[in-house]
């Protein structure tokens, strides 16, 4: 049933954006870890989003062939990258992490960007949960057309 | 098409087809609303009503674009949240308008059967 694989689509935005968020969220609450299992303070998480049109929805259109231009794309998270800019160096001698000169590496977090980030991922959420509505709207009206 | 049904019924048939296949494309627009380097996708509702009409379902394959004329970002996605808003809601209420009509065919059609079953 070609209608029920839109939800699918838009299910994958929503677990996409809601990861971001979620990322959003980790890093916002390690903005001040300077200690972590690999050694060196948090560094800062982004997601790559990637469509990706023959994962798990059936191809609904006749002809559409993955790998071609004609097909209907989903949304996943492809993978998480660390941010590359250095860390922060805060002069804190007293600190256990300090280095010989007394300085103390903290991540490099603006929690300004993050929360534009945060600001973003949920009106995409939003937006893709609007479409969601929508479509099972529609998918109503198709099966009030039997009754 | 068999006995029962109307050519208005298979034309609005068709046309529902088109409007469900531009709509999954709406969506499919804004689940990628992030995604570095996708173009909007589009079809042509009329020239692919039109295609639709005049050959044999079974075979129909709508013919999907790329849309042109929007605003890229930097990341090269070029997805315009209010135009996917808009076309959402208009696949929305034509689907609706189609669903309308087919079910007030079905009822012409169950009026014929009535009425003859009166004489």
């Amino acid at each position: 049933m070609s209608m029920f694989s839109v939800l699918e689509i838009s299910g994958s935005a929503l677990s996409a954006e809601r990861q971001r968020a979620e990322i959003v969220a980790a890093n916002m609450a390690n903005a001040e870890t300077t200690h972590t299992p690999g050694g060196g303070p948090y560094r800062r998480k982004e997601v790559v989003f990637a469509s990706s049109g023959n994962l798990p929805f059936r191809m609904m259109l006749a002809g559409f062939h993955p790998g071609g231009n004609n097909m209907i794309p989903a949304v996943r998270v492809q993978r998480v990258v660390d941010d590359s800019t250095p860390p922060l160096k805060r002069y804190e001698p007293g600190h256990p992490d300090a280095d010989k000169e007394g300085y103390v590496a903290y991540p490099a977090i603006n929690p300004v960007q993050e929360m534009v980030d945060l600001m973003g991922a949920v009106r995409s959420y939003q937006l893709n949960a609007s479409a969601i509505t929508a479509s099972k709207q529609m998918i109503q009206q198709s099966i009030e057309l039997i009754k | 098409m068999n006995d029962i049904s109307t050519p208005t019924m298979n034309l609005l048939e068709k046309a529902l087809d088109v409007t469900a296949q531009r709509q999954q494309l709406v969506v499919a627009n804004m689940a990628n609303v992030d995604t570095p380097g996708y173009q909007t996708k589009d079809i042509d509702f009329r020239s692919e009503l039109q295609h639709a009409a005049s050959n044999d379902p079974a075979n129909f394959l709508p013919v999907v674009r790329s849309v042109h004329g929007l605003l890229e970002r930097p990341d090269g996605n070029n997805v315009s949240m209010d135009r996917e808003g808009l076309l959402l809601a208009e696949t929305q209420m034509q689907f609706g308008l189609g669903v309308q009509l087919l079910r007030h065919e079905f009822q012409n059609l169950l009026s014929a059967i009535n009425e003859g079953s009166k004489a």
